[in-house]
C-alpha cells in the first residue's frame, strides 16, 4: 500500500445524481428553482424517501442545501445514504472513464468498497 | 497488480487507498479520484511511497 487518503463527498456531477437516484430507486432530480420551506434555491433538486422537502445540490458550487427541520421533516440518514450512493457512483463513472475494471462489494458495516485494477476494463 | 480502492461509508465519505504503486505514482493514479469526489481531508502516505527515493538516494552516495 502506498497511499490513503480520505475525501468528504460534494456533489459537482449530474449524471452521478441521476445514477445515485436509480440505484436509490429515487425519482429522477429536477434541474432549475426548488422550493424549501422558507427560501427558493436554485440548482438540481432530490426528493429523497420520506422528506418533505427535496434537497439541492449546487453542482458548480458543490454546495448542498435542505431544510429538514432537524430531522423532524427528513432523517439524516436517508441523505446519507444518497451521499454514499453519489460517491460510488461517481467513482465508477471516472474509473471507467480511465478504462479501469471495477468490482463492488457491500461490506458488513454498510460500507461499500468499489476495487478499482489499473489495466483492465470491465 | 495496481489497485485504486474506495471505501464509501455510509455517511458518504471516501477512504481512497492506493496499492502496489511506489514513488508518486499513487498520487498521479488517484488523483482523478480526488478532484472528483470532493475535498480531500487528510493523506497518509505509506512506506513504499518511499522505495524509489530511497533507491535513488543510496544509488547516489554509492556513485559519489
Amino acid at each position: 500500500m502506498s497511499h490513503v487518503m480520505q475525501i468528504k463527498t460534494q456533489v459537482r456531477d449530474a449524471t452521478a445524481v441521476r445514477a445515485g437516484c436509480v440505484r436509490l430507486g429515487l425519482d429522477e432530480p429536477v434541474e432549475g428553482e426548488v422550493k424549501l420551506f422558507s427560501e427558493t434555491v436554485t440548482g438540481l433538486g432530490v426528493r429523497l424517501k420520506d422528506w418533505k422537502y427535496p434537497v439541492v445540490f449546487n453542482t458548480t458550487t458543490g454546495e448542498t442545501k435542505f431544510d429538514n427541520y432537524q430531522g423532524h421533516w427528513g432523517r439524516q440518514s436517508r441523505l446519507d445514504e444518497f451521499l454514499q450512493a453519489y460517491a460510488v457512483e461517481k467513482t465508477k463513472l471516472e474509473a471507467r472513464r480511465k478504462g479501469y475494471s471495477v468490482a463492488e462489494h457491500r461490506l458488513a458495516d454498510g460500507s461499500i468498497k468499489v476495487s478499482l485494477t489499473v489495466g483492465g476494463a470491465s | 497488480m495496481k489497485t485504486v480502492t474506495v471505501i464509501v461509508s455510509p455517511e458518504g465519505a471516501s477512504r481512497v487507498e492506493t496499492n502496489g504503486f511506489t514513488g508518486d505514482q499513487c498520487r498521479q493514479a488517484s488523483a482523478f479520484l480526488e478532484e472528483a469526489l470532493g475535498l480531500k481531508e487528510n493523506e497518509q502516505l505509506k512506506a513504499d511511497f518511499y522505495k524509489t527515493e530511497v533507491r535513488d538516494q543510496q544509488q547516489a552516495r554509492q556513485s559519489s
